[in-house]
Order: C-alpha cells, then sequence, then structure tokens
C-alpha cells in the first residue's frame, strides 16, 4: 500500500484548484447547452439556453458574461450565441472525459448506469487530460480483446466477496477497514 | 386565444416570477456589495430596484393564483462576497434587466392571443424598457 488513508501526497492546495479549472461545473454545462442547441436547432438564444438548463434567462445572462470575455462564446448581431473555436475544443474534451468516467464506472467497475451518468457528470470538468488519457488507454486495452476483458473484469468482481471487514488481513486497508468508512453519516458500529 | 393550455401559461409566468425573484435578490446583493463613495451614488437606485423587482413578482404571484394555481419557484443563486464598483454594479444591473425584459418579450409571443394576459406582459415590457434604458445611460454619462 502506497498511503496510510488520510495521508494524503496531494499538495495541501489542490482542493483550491478545483474553483480555478478552465471552466467551472455551470459554465461547462452552459457551453454544452450551447453546442447542444446550435447542432440541434442552429442556433442558441439565451432563452434557449435557459430553458435548457431549467434556470432563469438573469441567471444564463450572467454566467455567460466570463465565458464571452474569455473568448469561449460569440454572440452576434442577433443575440444568437455560439461557440468559438475554442470553446468548441473544450466542450469536445468535456464530452469525451464524461464518455470515458461513464464507460469506466458503468462498464468496468459497475457502477449503475445512472449513477454512472451523475458522477461521471460531476467529473467531466475536473479531471486532468492526463487522467482522461491514461482513462482511454486502459479502455482501449479492454476494448481490444473480449476475452481478456471478460476474464480480468470477472477476476476483479470475484473479490469483491472475499471482503470479510478485517483491515488487519486486508492488503489495502491499514488500521481501519476502508470499506466502512465510505458512508455520508457516523455509524452506529460494525455490524456483525 | 393562445394555444398555450392554463398549465403552460403557469410554466410561462413561474418563469417570469423566477426571473423578477431572482433579480430582486441580485439587487439586495448588489446593494451591498457597491462600496465606498459608490454606495452612495447607485446605492438608491438599487434599493429601488429590490423594491420594484419584489413587486413585479407579487404582480405575476397575483396572476398565477388568478389561474387557479400556487406559484412555484425555482431560483439557484450563489452570489460571491465581492466587492464591485459603481459601474460594475450597473453593468451587473443592465445584464440581468435586459434579460428579464427579454422573458417577458418572448412570453408575449407565446400568449398571442389572450388579450388579458397580453396586456399585462406588454405593460411589464415598458417597465422593464425603462428600467433598461436609465441603467444604459448612466453608464454611458
Amino acid at each position: 500500500m502506497s498511503d496510510k488513508p488520510g495521508e494524503s501526497r496531494v499538495p495541501v492546495d489542490t482542493w483550491k484548484e478545483f474553483d480555478q479549472t478552465t471552466v467551472s461545473h455551470s459554465a461547462g454545462h452552459h457551453l454544452m447547452a450551447i453546442g447542444d442547441l446550435v447542432g440541434r436547432l442552429g442556433y442558441a438564444r439565451v432563452s434557449d439556453v435557459a430553458r435548457q438548463l431549467n434556470i432563469t434567462r438573469g441567471s444564463v445572462s450572467i454566467s455567460l458574461q466570463p465565458l464571452k470575455k474569455a473568448g469561449l462564446i460569440v454572440q452576434d448581431e442577433n443575440r444568437h450565441l455560439r461557440l468559438s473555436e475554442q470553446g468548441q475544443a473544450l466542450v469536445a474534451a468535456l464530452r469525451t472525459k464524461r464518455h470515458l468516467m461513464q464507460r469506466l464506472l458503468a462498464e468496468v467497475l459497475g457502477v449503475a448506469p445512472e449513477q454512472a451518468e451523475i458522477d461521471a457528470c460531476k467529473l467531466e470538468h475536473l479531471l486532468s487530460n492526463e487522467t482522461a488519457h491514461r482513462v482511454l488507454s486502459f479502455l482501449r486495452f479492454l476494448d481490444t480483446d473480449a476475452g481478456r476483458r471478460r476474464e480480468l473484469v470477472d477476476a476483479w468482481r470475484a473479490t469483491e466477496a472475499g471482503c470479510e471487514r478485517m483491515p488487519e488481513q486486508c492488503p489495502s486497508c491499514d488500521v481501519r477497514c476502508l470499506a466502512e468508512t465510505i458512508h455520508d453519516s457516523p455509524k452506529q458500529g460494525r455490524s456483525t | 386565444m393562445t394555444s398555450l393550455s392554463k398549465a403552460d401559461l403557469v410554466q410561462e409566468l413561474n418563469r417570469l416570477f423566477a426571473e423578477e425573484v431572482e433579480a430582486a435578490l441580485r439587487y439586495l446583493h448588489l446593494s451591498h456589495a457597491v462600496r465606498g463613495i459608490n454606495h452612495l451614488l447607485v446605492g438608491p437606485l438599487l434599493k429601488r430596484g429590490f423594491q420594484e423587482t419584489i413587486e413585479h413578482a407579487e404582480v405575476i404571484a397575483h396572476k398565477i393564483r388568478e389561474l387557479g394555481a400556487v406559484p412555484r419557484l425555482d431560483v439557484n443563486l450563489s452570489l460571491q462576497p465581492q466587492a464591485l464598483d459603481a459601474k460594475e454594479v450597473l453593468e451587473l444591473a443592465l445584464t440581468f434587466e435586459e434579460a428579464a425584459l427579454e422573458a417577458y418579450q418572448d412570453t408575449l409571443r407565446r400568449v398571442e392571443g389572450d388579450i388579458p394576459l397580453e396586456e399585462f406582459i406588454r405593460s411589464q415590457i415598458v417597465v422593464e424598457s425603462e428600467h433598461v434604458a436609465e441603467l444604459k445611460q448612466l453608464l454611458v454619462e
């Protein structure tokens, strides 16, 4: 095991970078909505984006200001919106990252498709390009040989049943059972 | 008569209700985000904006009640604690006031044929147009 739980190698300030990624989660959805609408209708107005995202026009207009300043979207004289070349590249990267994470979570890890979609949506704008390339490389490895893929995934899933929540005998846990720490609220105690 | 069903009309009005409530909250926040001497200059305008938009929201809520429905409010707002100067504040106010004006214009096209509602929306467009014109004038001067 490389690290003890809670002893992260990640620099202390990394969490702050979540707010400094090229686009925020919200901005990513605005850009993707514009891309979708232009693809579907041939144009995108603020009202269309507001309806698609189910938010107010005021909110869309305010959110679009920094995206216009950053050169990611362009508004013509008819107030129609479109993605700039840079905006299109960003949307393509976000869609690819979402697709890769969705596949990894659902097809490989066995997360339910709906949950995989939700989690992929949350991760798409936070994932680095380096990690996305590694995920793509791993999926390509699995895709090249269906038999190997089945063998690998089956072998891994077979170990799930073997977890007896005994950290002292577990190669992945340290003092605590990691599986028991994954929950949203304090547990009353270990169920036996 | 408009081709919109009553449920669609209520949905249209709910959208306008959310626009107005959100604009009111933005005005309230902006009135406290603008600092120093700027606060003396644009503070009263922002307070008035807050009061007027809340009144508009009430009028729309009343219209929704007249249609026999209960207003639905979907507002998703997170406003940052960032100090702003007068110009920035006016530009932001202009952005969401223009959006509100366009929302009314959009709704007008949809409710065409429902004369009382059309007239109501037209009167709102007049008021919103005045707000937009006032803000534009302040930004030019």
